[in-house]
């Protein structure tokens, strides 16, 4: 391939990615890949990638070409090289973006121990209305808190998709989310037992809001909080699916 | 000759396009309709993981060209060749804390660890650096303790690291040049370079110079991001991670699980330790440590990184001796039961 073709499809992939970040950036779209504090880094590959493809496409329009044989043996300069960096544009494009469901829990295995509570964890899901506390508050109250009694029977208001978990009975089901550190390569899923008699109509992966109050119970011998719901109704997906500690 | 070249790379592409495009066609008629969705599902989980990792990385690669492409028009080699210690310990010992002045991951360290041999530095210094930089660096040291408190699991992995790079270091201090360990083609494709940089210029052409050096290593090191990322979420999209942890018991198999899941999960020394954190209940102390310290010297994009950079005999021992140093720092964690 000539330097000039290569350069320009460099050129075409640097702007293809910057654009694809970008896009996905000003939709929203990027937090159902990574954790929302990462952002700022995203924005700086964003601007990286389009000084890039601005500074090589100025340098190949130059022509100062008769120094720009470097990098560029028969080995690397291939055209499938090259494309292997399209492949996030391709995969991105034609596979739409859809968060993490109840089959990758049930491939990831619920965590109900979910020691993801670190020590940057504040106490504030301790003090927060029993009601506005997610998925997540409630499990790092049940992993933290010494003495459960003051918890049990608040009423509890979550959201989160159904889980079927092959060890609960037909009348229980997991109201789950998944709990992002980094990016959904570290995704986990935590969720909350829920007793609900129409339960097992109730599709995988659903978005539900629950209602009722809080007991504890086990799972796999590991404490998990319990919601005897008063009311289970489908919800529409929320903006943000992921959880982020 | 370079037409013909692309001619052929064009009908080549076109060629295994077709074919996986009438293998599509065939799956498509042959298979029920539930494996589709369970297929497409699969898909997108797959697509979720593998961006989630290649977006999170993509800005440290960036980060580790952008220094490389700085190095090689601002660092000139006698500066390196006064400044680094010529016996191989001392040469260890500060190459391994170079990663507190460069602050990046195991994504970033490979490129600037060629770039840094070709500027002369001596092969202990840049191989303990090549292993240690992704731990020894403030942004490591800082979500590490975020994650378990500024406590002996922070004090071991940092200790840990830094002994078992020196020690690969000191390994690799048997050879004398650089030369010898990385694949030539690292080599050669520079020597224009170095008659180019003759003509001194001015700042904006030598910035501009070096934005095309580190596009051009972005190109070459990303491939392997691409591929690394893939491969992790293949693993992670069908392979159950539940049934990889049943058989982590016991002080010998708990370390080389973790280990394994090191290699596979491949995920950047920036973060690993809120994973390591998620397995800490369940995992013995030792095999925590030994993920923490094996994770950022090797893992699937790492190992194809070096493939890119070192002779195969290299990546071998590159491979090979951090696992088997882990390994020993894991198990004399859980015998001794520190």
């Amino acid at each position: 391939m000539s330097t000039r073709a290569y350069r320009f499809l460099q050129v075409f992939i640097l702007a293809g990615l910057c654009l694809f970040l970008l896009l996905k950036l000003l939709s929203g779209k990027l937090s159902l890949y990574i954790n929302t504090r990462f952002l700022p880094l995203t924005v700086f590959g964003i601007v990286l990638l389009g000084i890039m493809a601005l500074t090589l496409l100025r340098y190949r329009m130059a022509g100062d070409n008769h120094e720009d044989q470097v990098h560029h043996d028969h080995r690397t300069a291939s055209l499938s090289g090259l494309m292997i960096l399209a492949l996030p544009l391709v995969i991105g494009i034609l596979i739409p973006s859809r968060p993490l469901d109840a089959a990758a829990a049930a491939t990831r295995g619920m965590n109900v121990s979910a020691p993801l509570v670190g020590a940057s964890s504040t106490s504030h899901q301790f003090e927060a209305a029993a009601d506005t506390r997610n998925i997540l508050d409630w499990i790092r109250i049940f992993n933290s808190a010494t003495d459960l009694s003051p918890y049990l029977g608040q009423a509890a208001r979550v959201t989160g998709f159904v889980y079927h978990d092959p060890r609960l009975p037909a009348n229980q089901f997991i109201v789950s989310r998944f709990v992002i550190t980094c990016c959904a390569a570290d995704a986990s899923a935590i969720g909350m037992i829920v007793t609900w008699d129409n339960g097992n109509a109730l599709k995988e992966s659903t978005w539900v809001e629950v209602k009722g109050p809080v007991q504890a119970s086990q799972l796999g011998g590991q404490p998990i909080p319990l919601i005897k719901a008063v009311l289970v109704q489908p919800v529409e997906q929320p903006d943000q699916p992921y959880l982020f500690p | 000759m370079d037409v013909a070249l692309s001619r052929r790379g064009l009908s080549r592409w076109l060629v295994s396009a077709i074919l996986l495009g009438l293998v599509l066609v065939i799956l498509y008629t042959s298979l029920p309709v539930s494996s589709w969705t369970w297929l497409w599902g699969r898909l997108s989980t797959f697509a979720t993981i593998f961006l989630g990792i290649f977006i999170e990385a993509v800005p440290f690669l960036l980060m580790g060209t952008l220094l490389s492409g700085l190095v090689d028009v601002f660092v000139s080699e006698d500066w390196l060749a006064r400044l680094s210690p010529r016996r191989a310990l001392p040469a260890a010992l500060v190459g391994a804390s170079l990663g507190l002045i460069f602050p990046i991951c195991e994504c970033g360290t490979v490129p600037l660890t060629r770039r840094l041999f070709r500027k002369g530095l001596p092969l202990p210094a840049g191989i303990a650096f090549l292993l240690a930089a992704p731990v020894l660096n403030p942004i490591v040291i800082f979500s590490t303790a975020a994650a378990f408190g500024w406590g002996r699991m922070l004090l071991w992995r940092l200790g840990l690291s830094l002994i078992i790079a020196v020690t690969v270091g000191l390994v690799f201090s048997v050879e004398k040049e650089p030369i010898n360990i990385l694949r030539s083609s690292a080599f050669e494709v520079e020597l224009p370079m170095l008659e180019a940089r003759q003509a001194e210029k001015s700042i904006p052409e030598k910035l501009r110079r070096a934005l095309v050096i580190s596009t051009d290593e972005f190109f070459e090191m990303g491939r392997y991001l691409v591929l690394g990322a893939s491969l992790a979420g293949l693993l992670q999209t069908f392979v159950s991670q539940t049934s990889l942890l049943a058989i982590g018991n016991g002080p010998l198999l708990s370390v080389i699980v973790m280990l394994a899941l090191a290699v596979l999960l491949s995920i950047c020394s920036t973060v690993d330790a809120f994973i390591a954190l998620s397995f800490a209940g369940t995992f013995s102390f030792g095999s925590v440590l030994s993920f923490l310290v094996f994770g950022p010297m090797v893992d699937i994009k790492s190992i194809l990184m070096f493939m890119q950079v070192f002779r195969r005999r290299t990546v071998f021992y590159l491979v090979l001796l951090p696992f088997l140093l882990s390994l020993l720092a894991g198990l004399a964690f859980n015998y001794l039961s520190i």
